[in-house]
């Protein structure tokens, strides 16, 4: 087919049939602030930037969906390469693509399958990106199985939030987060409005600790083939170190892997325990969780609806998390998670502490002491410079108080402070170590987004 | 509802151009919490802490001299390494001077509960720190990681006494070698 | 240093494809997979994200039944077609897509109208485990629904119009011998102790413990013991009531050994005992849904037709009334606790051993009825996989779907009083089918050229079925306005995630393992909801 066909507005009109009568048309439960037009779908193929992070289970459905959904600037972040253990659900992944990146494979896939769709694609870990990278979203979604990174990205989304002068939230700063995850048959998804609603660091207690076993049951009462697999693991590798002391236990090594699995079973051996098989093995040093092309299928769907609902407005957004289990017929529940006024991530609005450039941080801490907005007790006093974390002063601890005194009498400048820097400061006084900016009082013009 | 569409419509044709310029590194979360942690931190009067680098919150040493029980007047050094996932995931822990411990194998792991299975967001440093104190005045024989030590400690408490003093004077028990570790 | 080169058995290379899923299903879940056929008519988006989730993870086959050539409003939301397809049959398009996810697969296309397969070819559809059709009109959805009824093969009717979706698994019975519950109840015999088991308990004297045995005897052990001299002032009794198990509490807090300074010492093991006293003394005892399956016609009345499912429940009744002495095979179960190796293991093994003991004994009456029957015979392991899940064994009685178009029946009064709770699903539900009433009268969707003027239209079909059901027309037309406002458009991510439940509920069809939906689900993309209703 020509190239100048499918640029044909015609053809374009009946591809966009089916999502052009919701953007279109006005139906009883819109919001009343629902105005449908022409415009909608020609912002969300041409103006609305969606990041998709994760190019695996869920990242490839949602390319799809959200390219099938008229979204074109797509843009999809993946560190991992293709293994043969994606097939079974990652599928746009062939056995020719493994060992291939990810998010490069997944783009490629989808840019030809639909035409018109612009996907673009990063082959890095989330946190190669810049806060410059991520200001360029209009909405972030991701389908992660690491919760380490979903907190990272977290906490990228709230620190790009501004502040109007009386503290309220300017809400063109906010980069919604859509999050999915998934587990066997079960999963979740959710909508984030950063520093509106629930945040990942709210909802924390939601996700299941990494299942552990006590340690003196591992090295002296084993009962479970898992306790076998974790003896070599945590005790048994170290002390023998089977590829020399600078080789790390490598749970992608099928190698590594064989080694483990021999020496666990020897020690089953020992105390009678069955059933140590090379899959029990891997699933154990792997911390693998098992998944299914369907439940990523629904999960990311329903991720991708939400996704269409923020950018078009055409219906409101699911309030806020929704928990799917197929496991026993199809069940889901929708509640809406309580965004904590203790949040470490979300509640941590930035304060501004007006200075003179050419003050000691003495007279800082002293203000913090003793203006009325603060009175703290024993402020710990640090902060992040050229990407370095940077410990000012803390009183409590003894060994860093003998190191960090002398920063006391030292002028801010001196130290590396410069105006509209963030401070962390805990206290007592403050259920979470809170951020402070430093506006050097000659200075007019400070941006408060940084 | 956050009307996306026409809230966000304008700013993002300007992206590139309004936000240049350098930007600073935000905190994570784990270092947040660390820092509460630590400022927080309210050590018995046994113990001292040890940062080799005071810019680095993650990595720092805790020194335990006990004034009772069968290790009073050892110096017993623990390793503390804070991940990113803190604090939904604990500290890594790890013995750092040899010791004759039922519940401190030789290779400085210590099986303390807080430590892995009974591990929860709300517990801190602190009650790691008090968790190990403990372990030195109440050695617990009925989750041994030493099973000697324990076993020892459960039949002959004099006999056990005595080894842990040889220990700490630097010297052998059975095959195992540990350096002196008197104050 | 040389490096180590350990023997251990790499995985091949299917196994290693399928991972991450045969931790869920098993091998043996995983060839029930390979073995299954599906048939999907119309090959519309919904029906395609099915299929891919059922691809994926390496079904047999596939089979494709569309008469439709593909149009420009298909590529807007359905994957498996590319700009070349237009102009082609779709059924054959998509396949071709399809299997590109999986060379393990086979597929076939059939380019008839399935209402023409229906009058020309019936046996068609006996070869499928199971039927899923998208976008059927009403008369069809009667006439499939009811061969497949009687051809006894499970079909998957689904539905997808705008932020609505539905599907609907008609069967006449499914019977689910693995059902993964999540919490399954541990099966320990503590009240009707097995003679090796006894035999172990009575070897043990918790007094006369060294203290280290003492904090490593299972909780088991120590729950029996105080249970034994309960007993003793309470003869021929089992403690049943709060006060009863409060009196076993303070049993085991009284074999809590004490320090030199009188202080009670802590033992794991003892403190799990307590725990225990609320849930593990539960009586041994015959499940009444157990007992509903082996006493029912079906596993009683057998013939050389009978399924595997009745013959091992009639088998099982053999081994309740008789070995069992009114019990189930014991599951052989132990779940982890607090004990030295030696402790557990051995208790381990004996649970183990009386578990094979009591499939075994099942095992024979399986063969016995089999040759009597002269049937087709089974297995060892799947009678053992049966005994070690007989006390979750799940049997779904189907309903036809003929039933839902049923004036004055009782799906017609199921039907009214969710309507009248008020339950919005079943709203959802009446529009979905207004809106396929609406299609066959006018021969286009509700609101497919203009909302507005549909409204009084499909008004009128939403009538119809409330008067069949016997209930008075809606208070306001606000759903009826909002499903012309859909004009039958199909949304894309509401089809992906219907397809990804269904091809979910159809791999349980065919590896008979975890409860399907019994029997319709209806999904409300806007609002984030979702229902299960038993027509």
């Amino acid at each position: 087919m020509a190239s100048g066909e499918i640029e044909n507005s015609d053809y374009q009109q009946k591809r966009w049939h089916n999502i052009r009568k919701l953007l279109e048309r006005s139906g009883p439960f819109c919001h009343p602030d629902f105005e449908p037009s022409a415009e909608i779908l020609d912002y969300i193929m041409n103006s609305c930037k969606v990041l998709i992070v994760g190019a695996g289970g869920l990242g490839c459905e949602l390319l799809k969906d959200l390219a099938l959904m008229g979204f074109k600037k797509l843009h999809v972040v993946d560190m991992d390469t293709i293994e043969l253990s994606n097939l079974n659900r990652q599928f746009l992944f062939r056995k020719n693509d493994i060992g291939l990146s990810k998010a490069k494979c997944a783009v490629e896939f989808v840019n030809k399958r639909i035409p018109g769709c612009e996907a673009i694609a990063h082959h890095c870990p989330i946190q190669d990106l810049d806060d410059g990278f991520y200001r360029q979203f209009h909405i972030v979604v991701c389908g992660l199985d690491s919760i380490v990174a979903r907190r990272w990205l977290n906490g990228m989304l709230m620190s790009l939030l501004q502040y109007n002068d009386d503290r309220s939230l300017d809400q063109s700063s906010v980069i919604p987060l859509v999050d999915g995850g998934t587990e066997g048959f079960k999963g979740n998804a959710r909508v984030i409005l950063p520093g509106m609603s629930a945040c990942i660091e709210c909802t924390l207690d939601l996700y299941p600790p990494q299942k552990t076993f006590p340690l003196c049951t591992i090295a002296n009462t084993p009962r479970l083939p898992e306790h076998c697999v974790e003896y070599v693991k945590v005790l048994q590798w170290c002390k023998e170190n089977p590829w020399g002391p600078n080789t790390g236990l490598d749970g992608d090594d099928p190698q590594h892997v064989a080694w483990v699995h021999e020496k666990a079973q020897e020690r089953a051996m020992k105390y009678g325990i069955a059933n140590v098989t090379y899959q029990l093995t891997q699933g154990v040093l792997k911390n693998i969780i098992p998944a299914v092309a369907s439940t990523n299928a629904a999960i990311a769907a329903a991720c991708a609806t939400e996704v269409f609902k923020l950018a078009s407005s055409c219906c409101a957004n699911m309030n806020n998390y929704m928990v799917l289990n197929m496991s026993d017929g199809v069940y889901s529940y929708t509640f809406s998670a309580e965004k904590r006024l203790e949040c470490v991530a979300c509640s941590n609005t930035t304060r501004v502490l007006e200075i003179e450039p050419d003050a000691t941080l003495q007279v800082i801490y002293d203000k913090l002491c003793e203006d009325n907005g603060y009175l703290m007790k024993s402020p710990g006093i640090t902060t992040v410079i050229n990407g370095r974390n940077k410990t000012l002063y803390m009183a409590s601890i003894k060994s860093i108080e003998e190191k960090t005194k002398d920063n006391l009498k030292r002028r801010i400048t001196e130290l590396g402070l410069y105006n509209g820097v963030d401070l962390l400061v805990a206290d007592v006084t403050t259920p979470n170590t809170i951020t402070i900016k430093l506006k050097f009082s000659d200075s007019i013009d400070i941006d408060m987004s940084r | 509802m956050i009307k996306l569409f026409s809230l966000k419509q304008q700013k993002k044709d300007e992206e590139g151009s309004a936000r240049a310029g350098g930007s600073q590194k935000k905190a994570s979360a784990a270092q947040l919490r660390i820092t509460k942690d630590l400022n927080e931190l309210n050590l018995p009067k046994t113990c001292s802490t040890e940062f080799p680098d005071p810019d680095d919150l993650l990595n720092f040493k805790l020194i335990i001299c006990p004034d009772e029980g069968f290790y009073r007047g050892g110096r017993f050094v623990f390793s503390f390494k804070v991940g990113p996932n803190y604090p939904h995931e604990p500290p890594k822990v790890k013995c750092e001077t040899s010791v004759y411990h039922p519940n401190i194998d030789l290779e400085g792991n210590v099986c303390l509960n807080i430590l892995r299975e009974d591990w929860k967001p709300v517990l801190t440093v602190n009650s790691i720190v008090y968790g190990l104190q403990y372990l030195f005045l109440e050695p617990n024989p009925e989750d041994p990681l030493n099973k000697e030590a324990a076993d020892e400690l459960q039949s002959n408490r004099r006999l056990f006494e005595q080894h842990v003093q040889r220990a700490m004077r630097g010297g052998y028990v059975g095959t195992s070698y540990f350096e002196r570790c008197l104050k | 240093m040389a490096s180590p080169s350990p023997k251990s058995p790499e995985q091949n290379e299917k196994s290693k494809q399928y991972d991450r899923q045969l931790r869920l299903w098993g091998d043996h879940g995983q060839s029930a997979l390979e073995n299954g056929h599906i048939c999907l008519i119309n090959a519309t988006a919904l029906g395609t994200e099915i299929l891919k989730s059922i691809v994926l993870p390496g079904v047999g086959a596939i089979t494709i039944v569309d008469e439709n050539i593909t149009s420009d409003e298909d590529f807007g939301c359905n994957f498996f077609l590319e700009t070349s397809s237009k102009g082609l049959n779709r059924g054959s398009e998509t396949l071709r897509l399809l299997l590109e996810l999986n060379d393990a697969v086979q597929g076939h296309s059939v380019q008839e109208p399935p209402d023409q397969i229906l009058k020309d070819n019936p046996d068609f559809f006996k070869s499928f485990n199971t039927v899923i059709a998208t976008s059927l009109n009403e008369k069809l959805i009667k006439d499939l629904s009811q061969h497949l009824w009687d051809l006894n093969i499970p079909f998957i009717l689904c539905r997808s119009v705008g932020f609505l979706g539905s599907f609907r698994i008609q069967f006449k019975e499914h019977a689910i011998i693995e059902t993964h519950p999540d919490n399954e109840r541990v099966d320990l015999r503590l009240d009707v102790p097995f003679p090796i088991l006894s035999q172990y308990f009575d070897s043990i004297n918790i007094s006369t413990l060294d203290l280290k045995d003492h904090g490593h005897i299972p909780w088991i052990v120590i729950l029996y013991k105080a249970v034994q001299q309960w007993q003793i002032t309470n003869p021929d009794r089992w403690p049943m009531s709060r006060k009863e198990k409060n009196e076993i509490k303070e049993i085991i807090q009284q074999y809590i050994r004490i320090d030199e300074n009188g202080v009670p010492i802590t033992e794991e093991n003892f403190e799990e005992a307590k725990r225990a006293v609320n849930t593990a003394l539960l009586p041994t005892f015959l499940p009444v849904k157990i007992q509903d399956l082996i006493y029912s016609s079906a596993a009683i009345n057998l013939t050389k037709d009978s399924s595997a499912f009745w013959i091992m429940c009639s088998a099982l009744r053999g081994f309740v009334e008789a070995e069992g002495k009114g019990k189930l095979p014991v599951t052989g179960v132990l779940p982890d606790m607090t004990a030295s190796t030696e402790h557990y293991v051995k208790l381990q093994n004996i649970y183990r051993c009386q578990a094979a003991a009591d499939a075994e004994i099942v095992y024979r009456k399986v063969q016995q009825i089999v040759s009597q029957l002269q049937c087709d015979t089974m297995s060892d392991t799947e009678v053992k996989l049966f005994c070690r899940h007989a006390h979750d064994l799940h049997l779904i009685k189907g309903s036809n779907i003929a039933l839902e178009y049923q004036p004055g029946g009782p799906v017609a009064s199921y039907i009214a009083r969710h309507l009248e709770e008020p339950d919005v699903m079943m709203v959802h539900y009446i529009l979905l089918r207004a809106a396929d009433m609406f299609r066959s009268e006018h021969c286009r969707a509700p609101g497919e050229w203009e909302p507005e003027s549909d409204i009084a239209k499909l008004k009128n079909c939403v009538s119809k079925i409330l008067t069949d059901v016997s209930c008075s027309p809606f208070p306001k037309d606000d759903h009826i306005h909002e499903m012309c406002r859909y004009g039958g458009a199909e949304i894309h991510s509401v089809s992906a995630f219907l397809g990804g439940c269904v091809a979910h509920e159809a791999i349980k069809l065919v590896t008979n393992q975890y409860n399907p939906v019994n029997n319709t689900f209806v999904y409300d993309g806007a609002s984030t909801n979702s229902a299960t209703f038993t027509f």
